[in-house]
């Protein structure tokens, strides 16, 4: 069996006191669009910048395709440069005072091509991505979607094995954002590289990833296919942030030999020999709405209600556990409510998932 | 001319402090300080005696030895220089902002020292140490001292010249040069290491062509102020008769032949201009590279591996030489007992000696000497002064730079702006004399008042200042005051909660700068001081050509240690009111 | 044994007291005196520029002898102070008094001729100055640029006896001078030496043994020499303190010459100098001119500017009291006709400098300086 694209182990990344990779272990297979997803401040694109060479770890070890080339002991053994790979900045990190032709073939010119070979490639990736008009143009010259797709183009000419991105589409308008995922996703399939993809935006996630990896505060929280982990999610905040809309988490506790969900008591919970509170998963699409109180039924306000597909994601805020806590329910009609009205959602007899107050997931 | 001070401009919408018409301002304060008192030397040109001095500098017998051989020299001088300031303070900048050197803060502190140091004080501390005996034991040096053989080229002449103002000037462009490295993207030197590139391509290929508007800029800046220099090739040229153009019209004006004075400076400024505007057009494409911004965040410092220790070393030297060596030498030699020997006997004669009908003519030491203490005062004031005036003056001629929509005129405006870098500032000094000497219409005379030294220092360090706003304003966003607008704020008061409070830092710095080049500045004050406003840099002049060095050097270190307190105090002050800057990491 | 040179000058014209008193409306007796002195303690100070560091030393003597007036010294060349004058008074400001300065040539054209400056004959001393120094403004002294020499080095007399020796190879880089394109008085000694061309040509001719011939573009034997010697590296400094070191300094193998002020030999002890003048040079050592004493048309404190003249002009003690103790030295030539000749220098009938004639070198120095330029 060959060895992973990516092999990461026990990678930990320090700044001063502050853990920026509290231990990651990760392994991509070859040819994978692998999308690191997490909120701000999550260690994607320090763990990005591990793998491209840019930053040494603390501890641990990264190997790419069995070669070691990082590690907590010796830093950087295998530089950037020695690693074949190519990366799309957030910036894009055009340079200024080349042209577009420049910036993508001066890369090739570092790697000792022959000029032939230069002139293939720069044709070749500018085709791949509709630039070809613009070579002499400088970046500043260009709108922000063709500096990204110089950016890209220069990244994938050298033919890397591995195209590494940082929040490529975070300074796009909206419209365009869903042209370039596509894009990015033929730039994928057409180079058969390996992608390692750093976003916050979970849309990006979902659409284009073959694994998805789930990051917060330094650590993986889940890692996979992206339909398993919406379809299984291992921990209360991946269940959470992933999803549109996301999960509805609530607090339940032990009452009368049963349990009670904000007042509501509730049956048939797979875990009743558990002796504490516990968090309750349930996905949107299972929740009901009701004008009046009744069995499973939480108490709350209506919000607001976002069309879609055909059918309304309702939002609404419930009291749980003295906090206020977002729900929200996928319903085939929109409700003739307004802002603030009272609004009953009506449990499943059985949650999507149930998770310990710790985070484990007991069923 | 076409200097252009680094890239940046004005974001929209700045400065809408009034319905003023700002361009008419502008243009006014350009053309009071600029424009009309440099058009009053041309207008004395266009006389009989001008055309005249036209004829004799062009075509006369004096036309080799007064112009061509001197404009040789200027200008072999400005290239020099220009071209090793950047490659030095380029150099230092590299290692103190992008590198993993050793010991690169105190080097960084210590690299914006030389421009401090008087002029003529370095000039004299180079002989001080490299001197020969051509003039006697007088100029002796410490190496000549010690059986050293100093050749004479190197005792005298274009070489010290050239080092002395590379020594004075190469501070100025390691602090432009470090600003534009700071703002270089972390992002576009990964690229680069990424795509595989080796230190030196990354260098060569991404760092330097991206700062190139500012190394153009710099060089600029050096090129305009080594021509126009008087001080270092009047003490170094002199004995060897090495004119440049500045010391040949300074000895035209002192001699009674103003307008030979004129016609040299005319030549300069148009030379000048001319190579400078060459200089800009061919860097053209390139504009406002440095504040190409990336994700902020830490820098990666380049590690330099086994060079580290070589490299902190070697910059260490170059700015201990420039910095500690002269202030060395003014204060030891300002202990001496003996003028010409720096290592005899000691004494603080000269700082705090009562009056010795034996020595020095019964000149007390200057400590006692309570024309000192006037100076210093009369100093600092018009220090502070210009300082404040220049900003002022600046922020309206940026701001309208910025504002006015013809392109033409904005340009117009900043290179009249720019002009007085390229004119000496003794030239300055006479066409101030010449304009506001007299009454003009109601108004009073400025001759032998405070004002007009004021206004001629605001004149000599404009471009300075309309360059430091310029790039303290460009770095705000505009979203920052509008939303202040927005707020209900006046402008006013958007000026004073928001924008002020945000440039402070770099508008400190603006205005030490030209408080410093005030109170070090000799060639620009020479003709318009008057007994009654006695300045430091005048009181070490007449000290100096009366042969009393140690009172000269003792002088020297007062301002020296104005200049450099001034620094230290803006430092401080410059990072105590921005809380929110955390001091750069290393 | 020493004449007294200048006694016989007043002999020669003796109306001086009488033009001096003519011209100006001075007091004359003790009663006007001191009303002078009381209207000069009521401005309380006075103003001086000067052209020589000595006046610190007259501002001591002064303060002592009238506690009440301060005398603010400035230190600025002749070059300067006639710029610097000039600006003042176009402008109407009153900055000083009295000014102290030589370049006698630039100075009446300059200076008295628009009424910038006046001169001041103290009634006292009007009687002991020989009129030719009183007009158009009083001298002071005679000032002096001539070549001297290290006498530690030469025990035996001056090195050189004949000016065109410093134009030969043993002179070459040797001679010391302060840069006649930025100073008048060691350009108005250039001009001498052309206007003197034909004594120039003498000295040729006993140097060498032949007649001088003139290279092209060259007038006259002045011209010549001025040439000859800036082709053998003459030395340009930027004071005259500087060429007194180059030249004075004691411990020197072999010391350059150069041309400075005689009086400059004072300061030999005190700074450790050798400086001797070489009197005995053929065709002469340089040039005598005069120092002048005079009070800005504008002065704002005229009695003191008065008194301040009067003071400088010393007392009636032996050899001028502390006012003029200053400038009793040797190769200083006081006017007063009756202070005897300083006992170390040589007298005045015997110095062989020339005296410059203020007319001719003006209208001849403008083509000596365009010479010195041209050849550099």
């Amino acid at each position: 069996m060959t060895d992973p694209a990516i092999d990461i182990r026990n990678l930990v990344k320090r700044f001063g006191s502050t853990e920026a990779l509290a231990g990651i272990d990760l392994s991509v297979s070859r040819g994978a669009f692998c999308v690191l997803l997490g909120p701000s401040g999550c260690g994607k694109s320090t763990l990005l910048r591990l793998l491209a060479g840019l930053e040494a770890p603390s501890g641990g070890g990264i190997r790419l395709s069995g070669r070691p080339v990082a590690d907590g002991r010796a830093g950087v053994t295998v530089a950037a440069s020695g690693r074949n790979l190519g990366m799309v900045f957030q910036s894009y990190a055009l340079w200024p005072h080349k042209t577009v032709q420049g910036n993508i073939v001066w890369p090739l010119k570092i790697a000792g091509i022959p000029p032939a070979q230069r002139r293939a490639r720069v044709a070749a990736v500018t085709r791949m991505l509709g630039i070809e008009a613009l070579q002499d143009r400088f970046p500043g010259e260009l709108s922000g979607g063709q500096q990204q797709r110089v950016a890209i183009a220069r990244a994938i000419a050298p033919a890397p094995d591995l195209l590494l991105f940082d929040e490529p589409l975070s300074n796009l308008d909206a419209q365009l954002r869903v042209e370039m995922r596509s894009e990015l996703l033929r730039v994928h399939r057409e180079t058969g590289a390996t992608v390692v993809y750093v976003t916050h935006d979970q849309i990006e996630a979902l659409t284009m990833a073959t694994w998805l990896v789930v990051m917060r505060d330094g650590r993986i929280e889940q890692q996979g296919p992206p339909g398993a982990l919406i379809a299984e999610p291992a921990t209360p905040f991946v269940s959470t942030f992933l999803g549109n809309p996301p999960g509805n988490l609530l607090l339940a506790e032990p009452a009368d030999g049963g349990w009670q969900v904000n007042g509501v008591a509730c049956d048939g919970l797979p875990v009743a020999d558990h002796a504490g509170p516990v968090q309750l998963f349930y996905r949107p699409e299972r929740l009901t709405l009701h004008d009046q109180a009744g069995n499973r039924r939480i108490a709350g306000r209506f919000l607001e209600a976002l069309p879609i597909a055909g059918r309304s994601i309702v939002s609404a805020d419930g009291v749980d556990g003295g906090s206020l806590r977002r729900l929200s329910a996928i319903v085939d009609q929109p409700p003739p409510l307004a802002y603030g009205d009272p609004v009953f959602l009506e449990l499943p007899d059985h949650p999507d998932g149930v998770f310990s107050m710790t985070g484990e997931r007991l069923a | 001319m076409v200097v252009r001070l680094g890239a940046g401009g004005f974001g929209a919408g700045r400065l809408r402090l009034s319905t003023l018409p700002l361009g008419t301002v502008a243009w006014g304060l350009v053309g009071l300080l600029v424009v009309v008192p440099l058009a009053n030397i041309a207008i004395e040109l266009a006389s009989a005696d001008g055309m005249q001095a036209i004829r004799d500098v062009f075509t006369g017998r004096i036309a080799r030895n007064m112009l061509w051989l001197p404009l040789q020299n200027t200008l072999a001088i400005g290239v020099v220089v220009a071209v090793a300031c950047v490659a030095l303070g380029g150099l230092l900048a590299w290692l103190v902002t992008m590198t993993d050197m050793p010991l690169r803060r105190t080097i960084g502190f210590l690299a914006a020292i030389p421009f401090m140091i008087p002029t003529f004080s370095a000039a004299l501390s180079w002989t001080v140490i490299f001197g020969d005996d051509r003039l006697g034991p007088a100029s002796t040096g410490f190496l000549h001292a010690l059986g050293v053989p100093v050749p004479a080229w190197l005792a005298w002449g274009g070489v010290p010249i050239a080092a002395v103002l590379i020594g004075h000037l190469y501070s100025i462009c390691y602090l432009m040069i470090a600003a534009a490295l700071v703002l270089v993207g972390r992002e576009l030197t990964d690229a680069a290491e990424i795509a595989g590139a080796s230190r030196w391509q990354t260098l060569s290929g991404i760092l330097m062509p991206v700062v190139t508007p500012t190394l153009v800029a710099a060089g600029a800046l050096c090129f305009a102020e080594a021509v126009s220099s008087f001080s270092a090739p009047a003490i170094l040229g002199l004995p060897v008769r090495f004119h440049t153009l500045a010391t040949r019209a300074y000895g035209a004006i002192e001699t009674g032949n103003p307008e030979r004075g004129y016609v040299l400076i005319a030549t300069m400024i148009i030379v000048a201009a001319a190579l400078l505007a060459v200089a800009t057009l061919a860097g053209r494409r390139r504009r406002s590279f440095a504040t190409v911004g990336g994700k902020g965040g830490r820098r990666i410092r380049m590690t330099l591996g086994p060079a580290r220790w070589p490299l902190a070393i070697a910059a260490l030297a170059v700015v201990l030489f420039t910095t500690v060596l002269p202030a060395l030498a003014l204060l030891l030699s300002s202990l001496s007992a003996q003028r010409g020997t720096v290592f005899g006997a000691l004494t603080l004669h000269y700082w705090i000696g009562a009056s010795d009908p034996a020595i020095a003519q019964g000149q007390a030491g200057i400590l006692q000497n309570p024309q000192l203490v006037r100076s210093f005062v009369v100093t600092l004031g018009i220090g502070l002064a210009t300082g404040l005036v220049a900003l002022a003056a600046g922020a309206v001629i940026g701001a309208a730079i910025h504002r006015t929509q013809r392109r033409w005129a904005a340009a117009g405006l900043r290179q009249a702006a720019f002009l007085p870098l390229l004119v000496p500032g003794i030239a300055i000094g006479a066409a101030f004399i010449g304009f506001y000497g007299a009454p003009i219409g109601p108004l009073p005379s400025l001759y032998g008042t405070p004002m007009l030294i004021v206004i001629a220092g605001v004149a000599a360090t404009l471009p300075f200042a309309v360059q430091s706003v310029t790039s303290a304003l460009s770095q705000i966003s505009p979203e920052l005051e509008e939303s202040a607008r927005v707020g209900g704020a006046g402008p006013l008061r958007t000026w004073l909660a928001v924008t002020l409070p945000l440039a402070f830092g770099k508008l400190l710095a603006g205005f030490v700068l030209v408080f410093v080049k005030m109170v070090r500045d000799l060639d620009l004050v020479i003709l318009l001081y008057t007994p009654q406003i006695p300045l430091l840099t005048v009181l070490a002049f007449r000290y100096a050509s009366d042969g009393f060095m140690q009172f000269a050097h003792a002088v020297s270190v007062v301002i020296l240690v104005l200049s450099v307190g001034a620094h230290l105090l803006a430092n401080a002050l410059g990072r105590s009111s921005q809380p929110w800057l955390k001091a750069p990491a290393g | 044994m020493h004449k007294k040179p200048m006694q016989s000058r007043v002999a020669r014209t003796g109306l001086a007291a009488l033009a001096g008193s003519l011209l100006l409306a001075a007091p004359a007796t003790a009663d006007e005196m001191a009303e002078m002195v009381a209207a000069a303690q009521a401005e309380g100070q006075v103003t001086v520029y000067s052209f020589t560091s000595r006046i610190f030393r007259v501002e001591t003597a002064f303060e002592a002898a009238y506690p009440g007036i301060d005398l603010v010294p400035f230190d600025i060349s002749s070059t300067e102070q006639i710029a610097r004058i000039q600006a003042e008074l176009e402008a109407g400001i009153a900055s000083a008094d009295v000014a102290y300065l030589a370049d006698a040539p630039v100075v009446v054209e300059a200076l008295v001729d628009p009424g910038y400056l006046t001169g001041y004959v103290p009634p006292a001393f009007a009687a002991r100055i020989p009129d030719e120094f009183e007009q158009p403004l009083m001298a002071h002294r005679l000032s002096t640029k001539v070549l001297m020499y290290n006498e530690e080095a030469n025990p035996d007399g001056p090195p050189v006896m004949n000016l065109w020796e410093l134009t030969t190879p043993d002179w070459t880089g040797r001679v010391v001078m302060v840069d006649p394109s930025t100073r008048g008085d060691y350009l108005d000694l250039l001009t001498e030496l052309t206007l003197q061309s034909d004594a120039m040509a003498d000295a040729y001719e006993q140097a060498f043994g032949m007649a001088i011939s003139l290279d092209d573009g060259i007038n006259n034997a002045g011209e010549q020499f001025i040439a000859d010697l800036l082709a053998n590296d003459v030395v340009f400094v930027s004071s005259t303190d500087d060429v007194n070191v180059a030249v004075g300094a004691v411990g020197q193998a072999n010391p350059p010459v150069g041309f400075t002020s005689y009086s400059d030999r004072r300061d030999n002890e005190e700074e450790g100098w050798a400086l001797q003048v070489a009197n005995a040079v053929m065709p002469s050592p340089g040039i005598v001119y005069p120092a002048y004493l005079g009070i800005l048309s504008n002065a704002p404190n005229p009695n003191a500017a008065q008194l301040l003249i009067t003071f400088m002009m010393g007392d009636d003690s032996e050899t001028g009291g502390s006012a003029l103790a200053p400038f009793y030295v040797a190769g200083d030539y006081l006017t007063r006709t009756d202070i005897p000749p300083h006992p170390d220098a040589i007298p005045f009938d015997a110095f062989r400098a020339w005296r410059i004639a203020p007319e001719a070198t003006r209208e001849a120095r403008q083509d000596v300086a365009d010479l010195v330029l041209s050849l550099q």
